[in-house]
C-alpha cells in the first residue's frame, strides 16, 4: 500500500471515529467564556461572585423555569404580560431594601430581559448596586450553582 | 485624497455589509398604549454582483421574534427582501432597544455580519416620581411628596391610596383632576427601620396601568451619607 492510500485509510478511520462519537455523545459542548475585558459597566462574570456571596439573586426568566431550577432563594422578576408586575416589584423592593446588592440573570447571554429588569430595580431608587450576570442561567448551570436535570434546556427569556 | 477615498470606501462597506443594502438599520416605533405586539420591517436589496445567503438570524431578546419574508434566504444580485422583527410588549415600558443580528454567507458564529436595531417607545401612562421616599432612622419625620402625572389621551383619576404599613400617613392632593396629583407621605414612627408599599388605584381603562405603587423606607443612612463633607 502506498503512502497516499495509507493516509486515506487513516483519515477514513479518524472520520468514522469522530462521526461515531458525535452520534453517541452528541455535538461538542461549547462552554461559556466570560472575558472581564468585554463586560459592560454593570455586568459581572460569575467567577466574581463567590458561592456564599450575600446578594439578592433576581431571576428574569419565565416563572416555570424559575420554579424548576432558579438559584435557591432567588426572586422572580420578569416582564411577561401574564405576571402581576406590582406584586413582583413589591416583593423585590422589600428584599432589596434589606440587602442592596443585586444580581439579575436571565437564560443566557442573548436573552436581553435581565438588563431591562436591572434598570427597573435601579429606577426604584432604593440605592441598590445592581449587576447583570454575563451568561445568565447558563453560566450558573455550567458552574454547577443551580440544579440541572437532563431535560433542562436554555429557553428564553 | 487617497485617505478621503479610503474613508468613503469603508463607510460604503459598513452600510452594505457583504452585499445586502438596508434602507435603515434603526427603526423607531411609537407603540400605542393598548397594543400587545409591534413589528418593524427592514427592507434590503442585494447590491453586489453575486448571490448572498442569509446563513443565520436571531434576536438578542426572547421578547422579539425575527423572520424573513417568505423564508427566503438566498438573494440574487438586485433582489430585495424584508427582515421582520416582532416585539412582544409584555410589561416593558419606556424606551427599549432590541437588536437583530444577521449572519451572511460564511460569517463566523461569533461575529454577525450586521445588526438591526428596533427602538420601541412604550408610553408610561401613569408616572410616580420619585418611586421611593427615604427617611433616615431617628431623623426628622418630615412629610415628603410623590408627584403623580397622567400621560394619557383621556383623564386618569386616582380612586384610592393605601399603605401596607400603619407607620406612614398618606394624603392625596389633586392639582389638576385626571392629570396631576401629589401624594404627601409622612412617617408616624421614625425609630424603626421598615418599608411600606403605597398602592394607588386609578380608573385607567387599560388594566396594565390601573394600579401603581411607590415605596416609603426608613433606613440607616449609608456610610457615604454620614461621612463629613470636605
Amino acid at each position: 500500500m502506498n503512502s497516499v492510500a495509507q493516509l486515506a485509510v487513516i483519515a477514513a478511520i479518524s472520520m468514522a471515529a469522530a462521526g461515531g462519537t458525535y452520534l453517541v455523545k452528541g455535538p461538542p459542548k461549547r462552554l461559556l467564556h466570560c472575558d472581564p475585558a468585554t463586560l459592560k459597566p454593570d455586568e459581572l462574570c460569575l467567577e466574581a461572585i463567590p458561592v456564599d456571596a450575600d446578594v439578592v439573586w433576581v431571576d428574569a426568566r419565565k416563572r416555570a423555569d424559575w420554579e424548576k431550577n432558579g438559584v435557591p432563594g432567588s426572586l422572580l422578576w420578569n416582564l411577561d404580560a401574564d405576571e402581576d408586575m406590582q406584586a413582583l416589584e413589591a416583593e423585590a423592593a422589600v428584599r432589596i431594601a434589606m440587602n442592596p446588592k443585586v444580581v439579575v440573570y436571565c437564560s443566557d447571554e442573548n436573552c436581553g430581559v435581565s438588563r431591562q429588569v436591572a434598570e427597573r430595580i435601579r429606577a426604584l431608587g432604593l440605592g441598590a448596586e445592581v449587576f447583570v450576570l454575563r451568561g445568565g442561567w447558563r453560566a450558573l448551570s455550567e458552574a454547577g450553582r443551580v440544579k440541572v436535570s437532563s431535560a433542562d434546556k436554555v429557553s428564553g427569556p | 485624497m487617497n485617505i478621503v477615498f479610503g474613508i468613503w470606501l469603508a463607510l460604503v462597506a459598513m452600510t452594505q455589509a457583504a452585499g445586502l443594502d438596508f434602507k435603515e438599520t434603526l427603526k423607531e416605533l411609537h407603540a400605542p398604549a393598548d397594543v400587545k405586539k409591534v413589528s418593524a420591517d427592514f427592507e434590503f436589496t442585494n447590491r453586489s454582483d453575486k448571490p448572498v445567503n442569509v446563513s443565520k438570524y436571531e434576536s438578542t431578546c426572547s421578547c422579539m421574534s425575527v423572520s424573513i419574508k417568505e423564508g427566503k434566504l438566498r438573494y440574487a444580485p438586485g433582489e430585495s427582501g424584508v427582515v421582520r422583527a416582532e416585539f412582544d410588549m409584555g410589561n416593558f415600558s419606556g424606551v427599549v432597544d432590541k437588536v437583530v443580528a444577521l449572519w451572511l454567507d460564511n460569517a463566523p458564529a461569533d461575529k454577525p455580519s450586521l445588526s438591526l436595531t428596533v427602538r420601541v417607545h412604550i408610553p408610561v401612562l401613569v408616572n410616580m416620581e420619585p418611586k421611593t421616599l427615604k427617611w433616615n432612622l431617628g431623623g426628622p419625620a418630615d412629610p415628603q411628596k410623590i408627584r403623580i402625572t397622567m400621560n394619557h389621551t383621556k383623564p386618569i383619576r386616582v380612586s384610592s391610596v393605601s399603605s401596607s404599613s400603619e407607620a406612614f400617613k398618606t394624603e392625596l392632593k389633586t392639582i389638576e383632576e385626571g392629570k396631576l396629583y401629589e401624594l404627601m407621605v409622612t412617617p408616624l414612627e421614625i425609630n424603626n427601620q421598615g418599608l411600606a408599599v403605597i398602592r394607588m388605584e386609578t380608573d385607567c381603562d387599560l388594566a396594565k396601568h390601573r394600579i401603581q405603587q411607590a415605596f416609603a423606607v426608613i433606613r440607616k443612612p449609608s456610610p457615604a451619607e454620614t461621612a463629613p463633607k470636605p
